[in-house]
């Protein structure tokens, strides 16, 4: 079995995993954003009911997140091993070559699933300390900053590997929870 | 006992992955194996043809097909081999100018 060392240092698998991980990490923190701010207007009184939904949606999104990229990279893969194998005029499988797109496989589900699992978890923390540090508008408020900020690191990372400005690049994607958090106020309910 | 085998030139088509380097360490390390020399022939869109030669002591050539396979790769062709106590080089004659 190609080891984890390997599979990581393979700029293919490494670009695959960070594709899926901050598209599916971009969707938990909009989805989180939403729900923190229509949980709210929607008069939940609770800080921990707003945790326990928005778990919901993390479990949800995380099980989608490795699920669809399991089954995608299936047949991503073993599509382009039939390309190779057509090439080759052989039979490829139980080879390195198969082993290790398999490898791969397990990496790009597990980054695809963290994706989520950040971007919602991390804003919905303010509303365990409901009623200890935060009220619940306040509450609210410091999720959608956080949420905000996972936003504007998932923009700003994306920026310093593509020699972008990382600033810019932070703010474009930070923006995307700003109008989420906007949206949700003028939308009924 | 047959004699053991101590060099061999093999045609290989690999595909693109691994890399030359990864595929010349892992048949560097099969068994009875030396040292290895791989040379690009001819690189293709999905295929990679090589020349490689390999010498030991003692080469097994089963198990070296069998780690070229391993590694996705196939044996066109066996274009050398040297075999027997000492390492006998290929000798020119006057049919060869």
């Amino acid at each position: 079995m190609t080891s984890l060392r390997t599979l990581i240092a393979d700029e293919d698998v490494r670009s695959i995993s960070r594709r899926y991980f901050i598209s599916n990490g971009f969707d938990g923190t909009l989805t989180s954003i939403g729900i923190v701010v229509g949980a709210y207007l929607s008069g939940v009184t609770d800080g921990f009911t707003v945790f326990t939904i928005g778990l919901g949606a993390a479990v949800g999104l995380g099980t989608s997140g490795v699920w669809s990229v399991w089954e995608i990279e299936r047949a991503e893969k073993q599509a382009e091993l039939l390309r190779i194998e057509r090439a080759m005029l052989t039979d490829l499988q139980d080879t390195s070559l198969q082993q290790r797109r398999e490898g791969a496989r397990k990496v790009n589900a597990v980054a695809s699933g963290i994706g989520p699992l950040i971007g919602i978890i991390l804003p919905l923390l303010p509303f365990l300390a409901h009623d200890v540090l935060f009220s619940l508008l306040e509450a609210t408020v410091v999720a959608v900053g956080i949420g905000v900020t996972v936003l504007f690191t998932f923009g700003a990372y994306l920026g310093s590997i593509s020699k972008q400005n990382w600033i810019v690049a932070g703010i474009r994607m930070g923006l995307a929870g700003v109008v989420v958090a906007v949206l949700n106020l003028f939308l009924p309910g | 006992m047959a004699p053991p085998i101590r060099r061999l030139v093999l045609d290989v088509m690999k595909p693109h992955e691994p890399d030359i380097l990864e595929f010349s360490r892992a048949v560097a390390d099969s068994e009875g194996v030396d040292g290895a020399n791989v040379a690009l022939i001819e690189t293709d869109r999905v295929v990679q043809n090589l020349k490689l030669t390999i010498e030991g002591g003692d080469i097994d050539a089963t198990a070296v097909e069998e780690d070229i396979a391993g590694l996705g790769g196939t044996v066109h062709s066996i274009d050398e081999v040297v075999c027997g106590d000492r390492l006998i080089d290929q000798q020119d004659t006057p049919q060869d100018h």
